[in-house]
């Protein structure tokens, strides 16, 4: 117990040394809207290819989820440590000093850490949600149903998420909501046209 | 070796961490009584801190090891009072007026 209050002792320190917080909403915020934004257009594709199978609409939506996942985790591990180096260099040469045993140094490191998991596991779980009902097809019985339901879900997730976003800005939360899911209409709109084009 | 009792010393450090969690941290050393940091100077990234601390025995390597623990370098050490008591620097005529 003291173990672990004194862990997260350290964790609030890192946090208001290299102000994780701020930069995980923003990832967090980006890549759920990625995620959802992505397997909607999975869905879409699967809808209008007619694909009628519950497992291959969950095998594609997985797939598509862990390389989202991969490509978050890898992307934000990249460029946050490369940004952090910067930084603790860029501080260093004020310094004098060897700040990578320091706590700032260490704080950067669990930045890194903590903001490429937030970039990994957002869009992950964000598309996990949409698939959810193909999960739960045999309860229905009809695919159908698994479709509109998970594009209810996704159009939903897309509303929390602008008004989660609306509600930092101190915006209107509603009206926020409502632009992400445009963002969402959009992406189904060109999916039809699309589809035309291929099957006029 | 008598005692340190007080040092007064010219640190440079970043911004964060702040000198509230500096001062903390330098009052829990044993030893310790009291610690005073003030900031004479801001730069962009970093900022000059004037830290005093008074004690009954008073570890430098300790204090210098928080210090670069939150990023400071000691620039300078500006004044040491040993021994069993504290006694001010002795005025002389040689020190300017007023």
């Amino acid at each position: 117990m003291i173990h672990l209050r004194s862990k997260l002792k350290r964790l609030k320190e890192y946090q208001e040394v290299a102000d994780v917080g701020e930069i995980a909403r923003r990832y967090f915020a980006m890549n759920s809207f990625d995620g959802v934004l992505t397997i909607l257009g999975v869905l879409m594709g699967n809808y209008l290819a007619h694909v009628r199978e519950p497992t291959v609409v969950i095998i594609t939506g997985l797939a598509t989820s862990v390389s989202m996942a991969i490509s978050g985790l890898w992307g934000a591990y990249l460029t946050e440590s490369a940004e952090r180096q910067r930084s603790l260099d860029d501080l260093e040469e004020y310094t004098l000093a060897d700040l990578s045993n320091t706590r700032i140094g260490r704080a950067a490191r669990v930045a890194v850490v903590i903001v490429a998991m937030v970039d990994g596991l957002a869009p992950l779980l964000a598309s996990f949600l949409v698939l959810l009902p193909f999960f739960l097809t045999y309860l229905w019985g009809n695919i159908l149903y698994s479709y509109y339901s998970a594009l209810a879900i996704a159009l939903s997730s897309l509303f929390a998420l602008g008004a989660f976003l609306g509600k930092i800005a101190k915006q209107n939360v509603f009206l926020a909501g409502l632009k992400m899911i445009a963002a969402g209409i959009l992406a189904l709109i060109l999916s039809f046209l699309i589809e035309h084009t291929v099957h006029p | 070796m008598g005692k340190i009792r007080r040092l007064v010393l010219d640190v440079l450090k970043p911004h964060e961490p702040s000198i509230i969690e500096v001062a903390g941290e330098l009052s829990e050393l044993p030893g310790v009584e009291a610690v005073n940091i003030s900031i004479y100077e801001m730069d962009r990234r970093v900022e000059n801190a004037k830290i005093t601390v008074e004690g009954n025995d008073l570890h430098y390597d300790d204090i210098l090891k928080v210090i670069g623990e939150n990023g400071g370098t000691v620039h300078s050490i500006d004044e040491v009072v040993a021994g069993r008591m504290i006694i001010e620097d002795a005025e002389t005529p040689q020190d300017p007026l007023g």
